[in-house]
C-alpha cells in the first residue's frame, strides 16, 4: 500500500459565471520514504495540489471529484476533527514565506509547544526540552534562547529552519514543501535544502517537494512530475525527465534555463504565456505555444500515457514512438 | 561568445561611461531623539545609529559592457543601483558618468542626463502606475525628454518602441493590471527603452518571473544591448543568470566589493572564497553537488565586523583576517580580490 495516494484529483473555484476547474484529473502516488518534486510556471496549480492533499482549500475553492488516500484511509471523506489529528502530525506543512508562516506576536517556544502539546499529552517541560531538541536537530545555534524570541528576531533562514523543526516535531510521514527555499538566498538555500534532505532520509520521512526551480528538483528529488495548466503532462525519475524531457513544454522550460545555452548567447524561450483559467484553449493547452502542435493538438485534449516509468500526455510523442 | 560581444571588448578598453569611486551610503536608522542622546566626557551628545549599506566601493562600468552586480539580500546591490541613477545621493565618493561628475547636480542640472540614464525596477506590479493607460506610461517619457518634437513624432516613437519588445501598439489603451507580468517588465523595459538612453541600470528585473518568461525578458535585454549599443549595469542575486548575461561581474558581500573580473574568468576560477561559496550554492541540474558551507550567519550591516566583513562566516579566516581590512588586488589583468588568504596565496 502507497503512503499517499491520489487520484484523478478535480478542484474548482466557483465563480459568479459557473465554477472554474484549477485541477483536471491529477492522480499520483507516494511510497513511505521517497521524495517527489512537482515543477511548474506559476498557474500551473502545484501550491492548489499540495494544499488539496490535507483539504486546506478555502473558499471558493472546493474538491470536486477525486480521491486522496492516506494509509489508506481517505482523507477527503474526513470531518474536520480528523483532519486536525493528521495536519501537523502525521502530514506537516512547509510554506513559501516564512516571514508569513509564524505567528509575529508569539515567541518561537510558544508556537512549537502548542503544535506538540496539540498532538500528544506532554507537560510544559517535556514539551519545552522536545521542542530544543528539535531545534539543535535543525542546526540552530543557542536553542534555548531561541526559544524565547520572536520570529521579528530571526533572520529568514533561521526562520525557515525553525519552521522545519515545528515540521518535524511530531515524526510524520510525509512532509509537503511548498516552494520552501524561494524567498531565501541562494546560500541558505543550499544549507536549508541539504538540511531538509538529510532529516527527510535519516527519518524516513517522505516529501512532496513544490517548486519552480529545476535544479533543486534535481538536487533533492528522485521523482518529478511536470504541471501545466492544471495537469500532468510528464512524469517520471527526476534525472531521466531533466535529462531527456519528452514533452515540448518540459523541454522548452529546460532549454530556457539560462545555465542551458551558451555564454552571451539568446536564450531558447517558449513564446507566449500559460493560459489564465478561464481561457483555455481546446485540445492540448499547450498548443498556442507548441511549435509541433497540428489539428488533433488543437482539438483533442492528450491522455497521459504510461510507458515503462515515464508518461508523457503528447499526441505528437505518441505518434512518434509508435 | 558572440561576435557582437568580442567588438564590445575591444571597445570596453577605451570608453569609461560610468565611475562610482570610494561609494559610501549610510542611512540613520530613526529614533526619538532622547534615546540618542547620551552623556559622553562632561558633555551630552547625539549619536546616531546607522546601517552602513555601501562601505568604499569603485567600479567602472565601461561603454558596452553589462556588468552584473550580485550578492545576497543586504549587501548593497540595490542601493549601488538607486545611487548610480541619483534617487539616493551617496554619503561619501563621487559618481561620473561620461567623465562628469553627477552625484552633485540639482533636479534640473540632472535632466539631460536622466535621458541618457534610465532604470528598470524589479517588481513590474508595483512599477506601473496602475491608473494609467499603457499608452500614457510610455508617452510621459517621450513627451518630456523631447518636447520639440510634435505629437505625431512622438506617437510614431512610441509605437517603434512597443513594436521593438513586442508590445502590440494597439494595447496601448489598456492598464497594467489586463497585461501579465512579462507582459508588464516588457512595458517597463520600453518605458526605459523609449527615450533612446546609453545605460540601463536594471534592479532584479526577472527575479519575479517565471523561468520560460525569464528567457524572453532577458533575450528581450540582450537584443537591446546589440541593437541600440547600450551598457547595462544589472543586479541580481541569481548567478546562472550572471554568467548567460553578463561582460563583468562584481561580487559583492556587506557593501564591500569581493571580487571583480570578467564573467568567463569568475566562473572558470573564483578567488574569493565568498565567490567560490556563492557559485556551488547553484543548485545543479544534473543532480546533487556538495555546497560549500559557510559557518554563521549574515551579520548586520549596522554594526559592522572589523577587518574582513567575510570573516565570520568564511572556513579559512585567521587572526589578520579578523583585524585588518583586505585591499583590492588585481591578481591576473582585470581580475580583482580583496581578500588576504588569496594575497597570501594561502587560498
Amino acid at each position: 500500500m502507497s503512503l499517499l495516494e491520489v487520484k484523478d484529483l478535480r478542484v474548482s473555484f466557483g465563480m459568479r459565471n459557473g465554477d472554474l476547474e484549477a485541477i483536471k484529473g491529477v492522480s499520483f502516488s507516494l511510497e513511505k520514504g521517497e521524495r517527489i518534486g512537482i515543477v511548474g510556471e506559476s498557474g500551473a496549480g502545484k501550491s492548489v495540489v499540495a494544499f488539496s492533499i490535507l483539504n486546506l482549500i478555502s473558499k471558493p475553492g472546493f474538491i470536486s471529484d477525486g480521491e486522496i488516500k492516506f494509509k489508506g484511509q481517505s482523507l477527503s471523506k474526513m470531518t474536520e476533527k480528523q483532519l486536525s489529528s493528521i495536519r501537523g502530525n502525521q502530514i506537516a506543512m512547509v510554506f513559501q514565506d516564512p516571514m508569513m508562516t509564524l505567528n509575529p506576536v508569539l515567541t518561537i517556544g510558544v508556537q512549537m509547544i502548542e503544535s506538540l502539546k496539540a498532538h500528544r499529552k506532554l507537560s510544559d517541560a517535556e514539551a519545552r526540552k522536545e521542542s530544543i531538541r528539535r531545534l539543535k536537530q535543525v542546526q540552530i545555534p543557542s536553542a534555548e534562547q531561541r526559544l524565547d524570541q520572536y520570529p521579528h528576531e530571526l533572520s529568514g533562514g533561521m526562520k525557515q529552519r525553525v519552521i522545519i523543526a515545528i515540521a518535524l516535531l511530531n515524526d510524520p510521514d510525509l512532509i509537503i514543501a511548498d516552494e520552501p527555499t524561494t524567498a531565501l538566498d541562494v546560500t541558505i538555500q543550499a544549507e536549508i535544502m541539504d538540511l531538509m534532505l538529510e532529516l527527510c532520509e535519516n527519518n524516513g520521512v517522505s516529501l512532496i517537494l513544490i517548486t519552480h526551480d529545476l535544479g533543486v528538483v534535481s538536487e533533492t528529488t528522485k521523482k518529478v512530475l511536470v504541471m501545466y495548466s492544471g495537469k500532468i503532462i510528464e512524469t517520471g525519475p527526476t534525472r531521466q525527465v531533466i535529462e531527456n524531457p519528452n514533452h515540448p513544454y518540459t523541454k522548452g522550460l529546460i532549454k530556457a534555463l539560462p545555465q542551458m545555452a551558451d555564454n552571451g548567447q539568446r536564450l531558447n524561450q517558449i513564446p507566449g504565456t500559460m493560459p489564465t483559467l478561464n481561457k483555455i484553449p481546446p485540445g492540448c493547452a499547450f498548443n498556442p505555444r507548441c511549435e509541433f502542435a497540428d489539428d488533433k493538438c488543437r482539438s483533442e485534449m492528450p491522455e497521459l500515457i504510461a510507458a515503462e516509468f515515464r508518461s508523457v500526455a503528447c499526441h505528437k510523442f505518441q505518434e512518434s514512438t509508435k | 561568445m558572440s561576435q557582437v560581444s568580442r567588438e564590445y571588448k575591444v571597445m570596453s578598453d577605451k570608453i569609461k561611461l560610468v565611475e562610482i569611486n570610494g561609494l559610501h551610503k549610510r542611512f540613520p536608522i530613526k529614533k526619538d531623539i532622547l534615546s540618542e542622546l547620551s552623556f559622553k566626557g562632561g558633555k551630552i551628545t547625539r549619536e546616531q545609529e546607522q546601517v552602513h549599506a555601501i562601505n568604499g566601493v569603485s567600479l567602472t562600468v565601461n561603454k558596452g559592457d553589462a556588468l552584473c552586480v550580485v550578492g545576497e539580500s543586504g549587501c548593497g546591490k540595490s542601493t549601488i543601483a538607486r545611487t548610480v541613477m541619483n534617487l539616493i545621493s551617496p554619503s561619501e565618493g563621487t559618481i561620473t558618468f561620461a567623465g562628469k561628475r553627477i552625484d552633485n547636480l540639482t533636479p534640473k542640472q540632472l535632466v539631460p542626463y536622466r535621458k541618457k540614464m534610465q532604470m528598470i525596477f524589479q517588481n513590474p506590479y508595483a512599477s506601473l502606475n496602475p491608473r494609467m493607460t499603457i499608452e500614457e506610461t510610455l508617452l510621459e517619457p517621450i513627451k518630456f525628454h523631447f518636447s520639440e518634437k510634435n505629437l505625431d513624432e512622438q506617437r510614431s516613437m512610441l509605437e517603434h518602441t512597443m513594436d521593438s519588445v513586442g508590445i502590440d501598439p494597439s494595447w496601448g489603451e489598456r492598464y497594467p493590471h489586463e497585461f501579465s507580468g512579462g507582459q508588464r517588465q516588457r512595458i517597463s523595459i520600453a518605458r526605459a527603452l523609449s527615450v533612446d538612453p546609453e545605460f540601463i541600470v536594471a534592479d532584479e528585473p526577472i527575479s519575479a518571473l517565471d523561468v520560460s518568461i525569464q528567457a524572453q525578458v532577458l533575450n528581450l535585454m540582450m537584443d537591446a544591448r546589440e541593437q541600440r549599443d547600450l551598457t547595462y549595469l544589472f543586479i541580481t542575486h541569481d548567478l546562472s543568470v550572471v554568467e548567460q548575461f553578463g561582460s563583468h561581474v562584481a561580487v559583492m558581500y556587506l557593501g564591500t566589493l569581493c571580487e571583480y573580473s570578467e564573467t568567463q574568468d569568475l566562473f572558470d576560477q573564483p578567488l574569493h572564497p565568498y565567490t567560490q561559496a556563492l557559485i556551488s550554492a547553484i543548485p545543479n541540474l544534473h543532480g546533487k553537488t556538495e555546497h560549500i558551507k559557510m559557518t554563521g550567519e549574515i551579520p548586520t550591516p549596522v554594526n559592522l565586523p572589523s577587518g574582513c566583513v567575510f570573516h565570520g562566516r568564511c572556513p579559512y579566516a585567521n587572526e589578520r583576517c579578523k583585524q585588518e581590512v583586505p585591499k583590492k588586488l588585481e591578481m591576473k589583468p582585470s581580475h580583482f580580490v580583496a581578500c588576504h588568504g588569496v594575497e597570501e596565496g594561502r587560498l
